[in-house]
């Protein structure tokens, strides 16, 4: 795991799944598809004589702009942003890091944590895959992480509701 | 723990006064004979008395008599039902009410979660001489549980009660069923609590606002000043340049919303007095609706003294605070711990939600934190080299740790200082964007529960965000293992036990130990 200039040192990061990537590109790629064949009807109006007003080569650029977008999109930005998220369980808290161009690194202590949830979308599922989300009573520190292997989430929910009450503290 | 269970059974239920329905739906009433005059007033105005419902004949006459009285019957048989199903009750551990005619509600609320009580008074109750009681419970979320209306006098002893409640001191109520063990920790709590149940805490004022600053203020309010020059301008410039008066006519609305404006603030601010008193803060304030807040000490999440722009000349500040269960919607009123004040104020009110500033020269810190850029309390401060990213406030942004919170400054045309004690810490968050990477910044939150305040640490270098994230995890750490201030005024080692009881099912079953 790359090692970005803001984590704190000696922290060993636990990935997440690397199906979770697969995940991420079909639900992109869902929204991509969307997204052209919306642009892309300029150019169907225009071929099929409708409309002429748009220049002939404003209704080729922009699907083809929308398909460049997703490519670098599916080939870089979300692989790297995959492998951007990262989690860490320490003696009192949990970390957690995720984003290339911002960059958010959160630490919340397990007597803080209200409730844990797990989650799983038909895609998650699919995949074996679930979401870990934590809440406390701060709305900007509830932490979640995607992509985990069904196991693994049922063994982090575990682990931390009972940390989180053994530790547990008043607001 | 058996003791709870049978406290729950066994403490009686109470019912709001007989009047609060009608306080509550006073206006469907109003609305109803309002309604029927005007239809009266305007048949008279018009000559035309035959149009009043007498005139009729008895045979419609009767039907629509029936049919109005039917009507009040049922509104005063809802008015009887709502307030007979309507009950409340306070045990050692819970608040509970139940409510609804048709739809029962249950509510439920832990003493020792509550966060903050409020004893509001609309102006009908007020003449009524009753009051309603809110309660903040910061237990996942859950809104505010209310119990309207009491008797004033009643109100303030059952604020009292659950605040002693709350702070841990257990004054059971005299119960004449008791069993054996409940006598028992009545003779073991009543030695440490006696009287807990209904003295009054005694009160100091610490801070008031007179009329003339609270005016001053209201006028000195950026919203206020941006409204009215959007109304003023293009008035003012079409009435002199173009020279026709009856563009003038265009300031009435202009008028009418600065004044509603003005007439908010100096209502709901009027006669604003903070006091101390050992249950904590206490705030009284508001014209024809008043307000008397209590927050406990331990309960404060974090504290801003804050200078808006407009008011420096004057010297005056307000002091605002995250308390859970305030939120940030309705919370804007009751989150102003010193509404407007002179720094003298704010010496006064900080100490009694911070009790312990974990410092040396607390008053130092706090000068220095609102003065310009000066430094002698040993602020860490934003790196010249990301001077660029805020120009302005660079010189001011940076952080402060006491023993027992942090301190944030920031802000160069609007000063604020921000203090969270660290055992309130719920988390902390680092921040980088693309441009602060740049520079080698970033950003730190801490993060607090929703409020006004959103305690942040701007553009620390990544070497100084990097060491204040981990010191401030440890150090959140170790304070909540230190002060489990659930119940703020308990022992540590008696605090311990506190969390978490049994849920009185499980407890009421088994014998007790």
């Amino acid at each position: 795991m790359p090692h970005e200039p803001i984590d704190p040192v000696g922290i060993e990061w636990s990935r997440v799944s690397e199906k979770y990537l697969k995940v991420r590109v079909i639900s992109a790629l869902i929204g991509h598809v969307v997204f052209v064949l919306i642009l892309s009807v300029p150019l169907v109006m225009r071929l099929l004589g409708v409309w002429i007003w748009p220049a002939e080569w404003i209704a080729w650029a922009l699907p083809i702009v929308g398909l460049i977008w997703t490519i670098i999109d599916v080939l870089f930005i979300i692989p790297r942003q995959v492998r951007a998220i990262g989690y860490a369980e320490r003696q009192e808290d949990l970390l957690i890091r995720s984003g290339i161009m911002f960059r958010k690194l959160m630490v919340v202590p397990y007597g803080r944590m209200q409730y844990v949830d797990v989650e799983a979308g038909p895609v998650d599922r699919a995949f074996g895959l679930c979401k870990v989300k934590m809440h406390t009573a701060s709305p900007s520190a509830n932490p979640e992480i995607p992509g985990i292997p069904e196991a693994e989430g049922a063994r982090l929910r575990e682990q931390l509701s009972a940390r989180g009450e053994a530790k547990l503290a008043g607001l | 723990m058996s003791i709870e269970s049978q406290e729950q059974y066994e403490s009686p239920w109470h019912r709001v006064h007989p009047i609060s329905p009608f306080v509550r739906g006073w206006v469907v009433v109003v609305g109803a004979i309002y309604i029927y005059s005007q239809n009266i007033l305007s048949s008279a105005l018009e000559g035309n008395l035959k149009g009043n419902v007498f005139e009729l004949p008895s045979e419609v006459l009767w039907p629509i008599m029936g049919i109005a009285f039917g009507i009040i019957a049922l509104l005063l048989v809802g008015f009887y039902l709502s307030w007979r199903f309507t009950q409340y009750q306070i045990t050692d551990d819970h608040v509970r009410t139940r409510s609804g005619i048709l739809f029962r509600q249950h509510r439920q609320a832990r003493i020792d979660r509550v966060q903050a009580i409020d004893i509001v008074q609309p102006l009908l109750a007020r003449i009524f001489g009753l009051a309603e009681l809110k309660f903040e419970v910061a237990d996942s979320g859950q809104s505010a549980m209310n119990l309207s209306y009491l008797k004033y006098s009643d109100a303030q002893t059952l604020r009292n009660t659950i605040l002693a409640r709350a702070a841990g001191l257990r004054a059971t109520a005299p119960h004449p069923s008791g069993t054996d063990d409940a006598q028992e920790t009545q003779a073991a709590s009543s030695s440490s609590s006696n009287g807990v149940e209904t003295a009054e805490a005694p009160e100091i004022v610490v801070a008031t606002t007179p009329p003339g600053r609270l005016i001053g203020s209201s006028i000195l309010n950026p919203t206020l000043l941006v409204v009215a020059l959007a109304f003023l301008i293009p008035v003012v410039i079409g009435g002199v340049l173009l020279e026709t008066p009856a563009t003038y006519v265009g300031l009435l609305p202009g008028l009418l919303s600065v004044g509603a404006i003005v007439w908010n603030e100096l209502n709901k601010g009027f006669g604003f007095t903070a006091s101390a008193s050992p249950d904590g803060l206490r705030l009284k304030y508001g014209l024809t609706e008043t307000s008397h807040q209590t927050i406990p000490p331990g309960r404060i999440q974090a504290v801003r003294v804050h200078a808006p722009l407009f008011w420096r000349p004057f010297g005056w500040y307000r002091v605002i605070a995250n308390v859970a269960g305030y939120g940030e919607a309705s919370g804007e009123q009751r989150s102003m711990l010193l509404r407007v004040g002179k720094l003298e104020d704010v010496y006064a009110v900080l100490p009694i939600v911070l009790p312990d500033p974990g410092t040396d020269r607390p008053l130092d810190l706090l000068t220095d934190g609102l003065k310009d850029s000066t430094d002698q309390t040993g602020f860490t401060q934003t790196p010249r080299s990301a001077a660029w990213l805020s120009p302005l406030a660079f010189k001011r942004q940076g952080y402060a740790s006491t023993s027992t919170s942090i301190v944030i400054r920031g802000g160069r045309l609007s000063r604020h200082l921000t203090y969270v004690p660290h055992e309130r810490t719920q988390g902390v968050l680092m921040h980088q964007g693309p441009i602060a990477r740049r520079a080698g910044v970033a950003d730190v939150e801490l993060a607090s529960t929703s409020g006004q305040i959103l305690p942040r640490v701007k553009q620390m270098s990544v070497a100084e965000a990097r060491s204040l994230f981990l010191m401030q995890a440890d150090r959140a750490a170790t304070a909540r293992r230190l002060h489990d201030r659930n119940h703020w005024l308990v022992a540590e080692q008696n605090a311990q036990i506190s969390p978490a009881p049994p849920s009185p099912q499980s407890s009421q079953e088994q014998p007790h130990e």
